[in-house]
């Protein structure tokens, strides 16, 4: 987390703050937000779901509600003084929702201020979980929200080019880390040099960037070491057909393990279904509509899973 | 990158108590991460990192599925004395929580369609159930489709279950009563 907005942030203990970010868009990652928000709503969990989609807020279609009046950009843009104010009721008990629809958040005209005033209102909300929907992309402030989350959440499907965005959220997401815990300018600017893709430094990796901070300066690594360890990213493998889909999930965890040294987690995965298709064309939620479909079992045991704290896990 | 002195244990994430079916799919698991084409790594190494990386998997299995080369192996590490037996096939299995992860207990009522779910999460395929419980791959069809009208009497069946389920990580018992009850008063 940013050492700065940790200390701006008070941290209840029962309240959570849960996001889910892909780094691409089109995979599905508004629908999996919607029906993870509904599943925990339906384990008794008082949900509030956050659009932050850049440029493409589409939470409330995914949950069939028309785009409320009273978006997330009020609050940003103090047309309303009160968070509370832009949440607004969706038709299912527990669950509510605030838009982002044709917001800012996202974009860079969202400033340091503004991003600490709504992470801490946030918090603040009177509910179980708030799940942010991050949309696409790497920006800083995607990322902040992501890193703050006590539940990461990283969809991707199992195609090259998502699994390629997924990477480097993952790495962009971590370098801001390790950045904000950077105790002096000289491992920034190693850490800066990591970032830089023109970068004649060989840092390839958090693996790469951790040795070349070590000969920098040996007594800052135990404190990127231990940021390291903390970062906990969960993979949801969204639209798989077949088995060795749903076990690209096990490989991302034992890759990122082995070659870039973050310790991530199978949160779970979801089968590709034609319902999921049918529904959104009918401004439906897919798995209110078809409860028993494979997708909506799916993300019913994701989302008991997250809150019972397991993961899948390879049987040896 | 890995550590130099990573053991052959640690290259395929297994523990030293590893089962040969433990090897077996450990292998797969990381044989199929390294794969010219394999999603998850093809992005993340070049060519020389995923060859190396592979050459090190296959080095590891080659020494760990042959009992007489993995007790050899084991000497070398320390991990037993010269004097003992080398691991055959028959070796019992590691005591709890040394080598499987742990044992789960679906939410009742446990389903054909949750059982498949659950196989397919942890990778393993019926082949392999039927292998490692005797247990025919047409039945484990059945019971993952509910095939009621051809699935067997109560009793053979719950021992079918129990079976598929020790196989996958479920804890056998419940598993096993859950499904069958729901199964029967269905039928």
């Amino acid at each position: 987390m940013s050492g700065a907005l940790a200390l701006a942030l008070p941290r209840p203990v029962r309240r959570q703050i849960w996001s889910i970010g892909g780094g691409k868009g089109g995979i599905g990652k508004s629908l999996l937000a919607a029906s993870l928000g509904w599943q925990l709503a339906r384990l008794g969990k008082r949900v509030v779901l956050v659009d932050a989609d850049l440029g493409g807020a589409n939470l409330h279609t995914c949950l069939g509600v028309p785009g409320p009046s009273r978006t997330l950009g009020d609050f940003i843009l103090r047309r309303v003084e009160r968070i509370e104010d832009v949440v607004v009721d969706t038709p299912f008990p527990r669950l509510r929702l605030i838009s982002g629809a044709s917001d800012v958040l996202g974009a860079a005209n969202i400033n340091y201020q503004q991003k600490v005033r709504v992470l801490s209102k946030l918090r603040g909300l009177d509910v179980d979980i708030v799940l942010i929907d991050l949309g696409a992309g790497t920006s800083h402030n995607i990322i902040d929200f992501f890193l703050i989350s006590d539940v990461s959440l990283l969809a991707v499907v199992p195609e090259p080019t998502s699994i390629e965005n997924g990477y480097r959220f993952i790495k962009s997401a971590l370098y801001r880390r390790l950045r904000n815990a950077a105790p002096n300018p000289a491992v920034r600017e190693v850490i800066d040099a990591a970032l830089d893709q023109k970068s004649t430094q060989g840092i390839r990796t958090p693996l790469d960037l951790l040795a070349a901070v070590e000969r920098e300066d040996p007594a800052a690594v135990a404190r990127l070491r231990r940021e390291l360890g903390e970062f906990h990213p969960r993979f949801i493998v969204n639209q798989v057909r077949s088995p060795a889909d749903i076990a690209v999930g096990h490989q991302l965890v034992t890759a990122c393990a082995r070659h870039l040294g973050v310790r991530a987690s199978y949160a779970g995965y979801v089968h590709y279904d034609d319902a999921v298709w049918r529904a959104v064309r009918q401004r439906r939620l897919f798995a209110e509509k078809d409860p028993d479909s494979a997708p909506a079992l799916e993300t019913r045991q994701i989302a008991r899973s997250l809150v019972e704290g397991e993961t899948l896990a390879l049987t040896w | 990158m890995s550590a130099p002195a990573e053991t052959h244990y640690g290259v395929l994430g297994i523990g030293p108590r590893a089962t040969p079916e433990q090897i077996e799919r450990a292998y797969r698991h990381a044989a199929g991460l390294y794969d010219a084409d394999a999603l998850a790594t093809y992005s993340l190494l070049d060519t020389e990192e995923r060859e190396q990386a592979r050459e090190r998997v296959e080095a590891a299995y080659g020494v760990l599925r042959d009992p007489s080369r993995r007790h050899h192996y084991d000497v070398a590490l320390g991990l037993v004395s010269e004097a003992s037996s080398p691991p055959l096939a028959a070796a019992p299995p590691p005591p709890p929580g040394t080598g499987r992860a742990p044992v789960v207990v679906l939410p009742d009522p446990v389903t054909g369609p949750d059982l498949k779910r659950f196989r397919e999460s942890r990778g393993i395929s019926l082949r392999e159930i039927a292998t490692a419980s005797k247990v025919g791959i047409r039945y484990l069809e059945y019971i993952e489709a509910e095939r009621k009208d051809v699935l067997p009497a109560p009793v053979y069946l719950r021992g079918f279950v129990q079976e598929y389920a020790r196989v996958v990580g479920l804890d056998p018992r419940p598993t096993a009563e859950s499904y069958v009850a729901r199964v029967v008063s269905a039928r």
